[in-house]
């Protein structure tokens, strides 16, 4: 099919990307200050010097630290899915063994961040703030990782793994991941293994529940 | 710090006592019954009633990942609750882990390595080749090369085997399996499971055993490598080898299986004499064979040091020192209960002892020992299960027994003929 050609096709893209490798800049200068002072402690001015760029120009792409959590969040997020749709292997395990890789690798990215997440996930509980789950920023990086769960679900209805579960399966394992993440927060068991033993344990249960329609005993 | 409760615990705690409930909901019936029932009924009655009260708790227990398998064969032997079916089943339960994906695997192993299993082999099997007590085992190659088993345990066992601990204290457990066990008992049992969950301490077992069984050239025990080792990963060398199914499948000649089955005694007499350390977990998977009869020994963590004299009991029975004299049946006595057990009530055990003693170290001249023969485990089994079940026994010759049960039982299963008098004394001369 033959393309329409638009006017100046070239330079938007270019800006596009110009724009995303100083977001970039700015989102690795900030996580390496919250790592290293914390995330309350660290400045905007602090991270704009990091970054080598006016404090304005960082208001320009993000306004509030907030901002950068949640630009934060959605890289990880898409990071793992990409990861996801790349991992041939991870692709054909039993259900159980692939949601249980996807938190996994989501909780390997952020545990460099911990400290940060842990600030992070204090912020979200108030209802005025852009990162807790009922603000329409977040709520739009949810839809996209939601979607990215439904897609895999679904696979395994196909592959009648799981009966029907339909979108309520993606939305309660969108809580699942996020209570894993706040228990994971607070595991102080050598390695976090704690963590790696319930995410395996309440995973392989609720495909067993779901399976069977009912605990066995 | 907060204490969060394990999901875990209450499902466990939930099973252990319907578990009780089974047991004492249906002995209520069974005891109800029995009023109305004759004698020889009532025998068959109660034969019928154990095994399938034993075979529950087996299912039961098997399906409690964790400690509480280990603590069904321990109550086996620490009270008489249980019947000698109850006994024979609970002898199979294995320490069982639940089994780890890929995955799993994986992050277990860079959770308590700090890397990716292969960012430190030059390959690694992401499936395990085996099970192994509280996790399972991977096939790796080393970046030098070297084949070597990995060794990788069940996230938070140590933590799940904790909860099982508390849980039995508690009333949960029905009073009738750990009424007769005393605090003492239970935490030497503890002790033993943490001990088991750490794999450093296994690492240095392999090391322990590695050298002081190192002249027995039919032997090979794997080497540790530390610097793949943690408390939850074992990395080792790779020993070749059967299973004990698989290599009978191959139809060895009797005179190899005699010839392992002779190691198997020598080696167990040597530890018994003169390291005074067992390694007590006589699982046939714990042993590897090779055709011309070489042994491999894996899986060091059930590894006990013995303040019991066994050389003394061992020459008692090989010479009747009870028939001799009084004094004579008080020392073999005193050995196997402990000084506690009045002599008279002791003495009733002496009957016993001559038909062990018949059956291991025969007085005929050629004293060779079929360990094919069924009848002779079967009297084994029961002369030891009757001291150890009437509570009367020294602990510690309690743990012997059931390790010699082990090692009779796999001896059994290779139809072996051996000389246990004459390897007794190569070993005393050793």
């Amino acid at each position: 099919m033959k393309k329409i050609s638009r006017p100046k096709p070239a330079k938007r893209p270019k800006r596009e990307e110009n724009k995303e490798s100083t977001r970039q800049a700015i989102l690795r200068a900030a996580l390496a200050l919250f790592a290293d002072k914390g995330f309350y402690t660290t400045t905007t001015k602090a991270i704009s010097r990091k970054a080598k760029i006016a404090e304005g120009t960082l208001f320009n792409y993000f306004q509030t630290k907030e901002d950068l959590a949640l630009y934060f969040f959605e890289q990880e997020l898409s990071g793992v899915s990409d990861w996801y749709r790349r991992d041939k292997r991870t692709q054909n395990t039993p259900l159980p063994e692939k949601l249980f890789a996807i938190i996994h690798r989501f909780l390997e990215r952020l545990s460099p961040y911990e400290e940060f997440i842990g600030a992070v996930y204090l912020r979200a509980l108030q209802p005025s703030s852009k990162l807790s789950p009922l603000s329409l920023q977040s709520q739009e990086h949810n839809l996209r990782y939601l979607r990215f769960i439904r897609e895999i679900l679904a696979d395994a209805e196909l592959e009648e793994e799981i009966p029907k579960v339909g979108d309520i399966g993606a939305y309660a394992f969108g809580i699942f991941h996020l209570a894993m993440i706040t228990y994971w927060l607070q595991d102080r068991s050598p390695g976090k293994e704690q963590t790696l033993a319930l995410l395996d344990r309440c995973l392989k249960l609720a495909t067993h529940l779901l399976k069977k329609g009912g605990w066995d005993w | 710090m907060k204490k969060i409760v394990q999901p875990g615990a209450l499902a466990r705690g939930f099973r252990l006592g319907k578990l009780g409930l089974i047991l004492t909901g249906s002995y209520l019936g069974y005891q109800a019954q029995n009023l109305l029932l004759g004698e020889e009924e009532r025998a068959e009655r109660e034969q019928r009633f154990q095994q399938k009260a034993s075979r529950r708790v087996r299912q039961e227990l098997q399906s409690l990942k964790g400690a509480a398998m280990k603590i069904g064969q321990i109550f086996s032997l620490q009270t008489h609750a249980l019947s000698e079916e109850a006994i024979k089943e609970l002898a199979t339960l294995q320490m069982h882990a639940p089994a780890m994906h890929p995955s799993l695997a994986r992050a277990q192993f860079k959770s308590s390595l700090g890397k990716y299993p292969d960012e430190v082999f030059r390959e690694f099997d992401p499936e395990p080749f085996a099970a192994a007590s509280l996790g399972q085992v991977h096939r790796a190659i080393t970046r030098s090369g070297e084949k070597v088993a990995v060794k990788i345990q069940y996230p938070a066992i140590r933590a799940s085997i904790e909860n099982d601990f508390k849980l039995l204290r508690s009333a949960t457990f029905p009073g009738r399996l750990t009424g007769h066990t005393p605090t003492a008992v239970f935490e030497e049992v503890q002790r033993g499971f943490l001990e088991e969950t750490d794999y450093i301490h296994e690492g240095k077992n392999l090391d322990f055993f590695g050298g002081a069984l190192r002249n027995f050239t039919y032997l090979t025990i794997p080497r540790v490598h530390w610097d793949l080792t943690t408390d939850r990963v074992l990395t080792m060398s790779f020993v070749e080898g059967l299973t004990m199914s698989e290599f009978l499948k191959t139809k060895p000649s009797q005179s190899i299986r005699d010839a392992i089955g002779s190691h198997l005694v020598e080696l167990y007499y040597f530890q018994l004499h003169k390291l005074k350390t067992v390694h007590a977990d006589h699982h046939p998977g714990n042993y590897l064979f090779q055709p011309d009869g070489r042994i491999g020994l894996v899986d060091f963590g059930c590894v006990k040091r013995i303040t019991f004299n066994a050389t003394d009991l061992i020459n008692c029975v090989v010479a009747r020192s009870w028939r001799e004299s009084e004094k004579g049946a008080r020392q073999v006595l005193g050995l196997i209960l402990g000084q506690n057990v009045p002599y008279r009530r002791a003495r009733k055990m002496l009957p016993l002892l001559d038909e062990m003693a018949e059956i291991l170290h025969p007085e005929r001249d050629d004293s060779v020992v079929n360990f094919g023969d069924a009848k002779m485990l079967e009297a084994l089994g029961r002369a030891m299960g009757v001291t150890v079940r009437d509570k009367l026994a020294n602990p510690e010759f309690a743990f012997i027994s059931r390790a010699d049960l082990g090692l009779y039982s796999l001896s059994h299963q290779l139809r072996a003929h051996v000389n246990c008098k004459q390897i007794w004394r190569s070993v005393l001369d050793m």
